[in-house]
């Protein structure tokens, strides 16, 4: 029940900067698919990595675990995190948990590659 | 005193669920379902959502070991002005320690886990915390209960 219920996928943003759309759930069942979207965007170059949030259907602790493993990963690489899409209520477990602190929260993709 | 207040809580929905993974979405969804007639404001009602996934997620893999055959009891209740959730798994038999294991009783620091002396999960009862007004664990037996409550707009007001 738990699989399946998330896509990952990875394009140019903008120069060295990649974009993963987020789309379904975000829960510790999505782990091999954001890496391997991570591992994709690293492979193609980017120094930096923007997360859309703007299909996103569910997230639940795991998933904030997920994310919490993902900056680890990309901060050994140097390669800062953003993200844009969230619902008001992410919005606020992301101030909660303090990953705003770590990851740029923007309102739209625009503003998220121009940060 | 305000009568309305004082009455016995209502119950508004009560249903088991199988400790298997997604069985919190269909918790949030069934409890959703149950207090749609209360006007609960939206970011109210995500909350709600929220803690009711993690309690059952809880109470599935720490309370019930994710052991199929041991089911997830879910009531609902409504007082007039708060909304009571209880999630109930059989987290005290012997052998099991829900309270007492797992990195959900360290509170979660974000700085500790980038750096490694925490591991990247733990998150579930720090949020469960934040988003209702009040939680707390009973234990009767061998069953284990996590009660939220939220409160609800005033009739009226």
């Amino acid at each position: 029940m738990d699989k399946s219920m998330t896509s990952m996928v990875v394009r140019v943003g903008d120069g060295l900067t990649s974009v993963i759309d987020i789309r379904g759930d975000v829960t510790a069942a999505s782990e091999p698919a954001l890496m391997a979207a991570y591992e994709e965007a690293s492979r193609q170059g980017a120094r930096r990595l923007v997360l859309n949030f703007s299909d996103l259907k569910y997230m639940n602790s795991g998933g904030i675990g997920m994310l919490v493993t993902l900056l680890v990963r990309a901060n050994r690489q140097h390669q800062p995190l953003a993200a844009y899409g969230l619902s008001d209520h992410y919005r606020e477990i992301f101030e909660l948990t303090r990953l705003d602190e770590a990851i740029g929260i923007y309102d739209d993709e625009p503003s998220a590659l121009a940060g | 005193m305000n009568p309305v207040a004082c009455s016995a809580p209502r119950r508004l929905a009560s249903f088991a669920l199988a400790s298997v993974p997604g069985s919190e979405r269909v918790a949030l969804a069934q409890v959703a379902d149950s207090v749609a007639d209360l006007n609960l404001p939206p970011r109210r009602l995500d909350k709600l959502k929220t803690a009711v996934a993690e309690a059952t997620m809880n109470a599935i893999e720490h309370g019930n070991d994710n052991r199929p055959d041991l089911a997830v009891d879910i009531e609902v209740f409504y007082s007039g002005t708060e909304i009571i959730v209880t999630v109930t798994d059989h987290g005290g038999r012997e052998g099991s320690g829900w309270a007492d294991r797992g990195d959900d009783t360290e509170i979660p620091d974000l700085d500790r886990k980038l750096s490694g002396d925490q591991g990247p999960r733990g998150w579930g009862l720090f949020l469960i915390r934040h988003m209702v007004d009040g939680m707390e664990v009973t234990a009767e037996g061998e069953h284990r209960t996590v009660r939220l409550t939220i409160r609800t707009p005033v009739p009226g007001g």
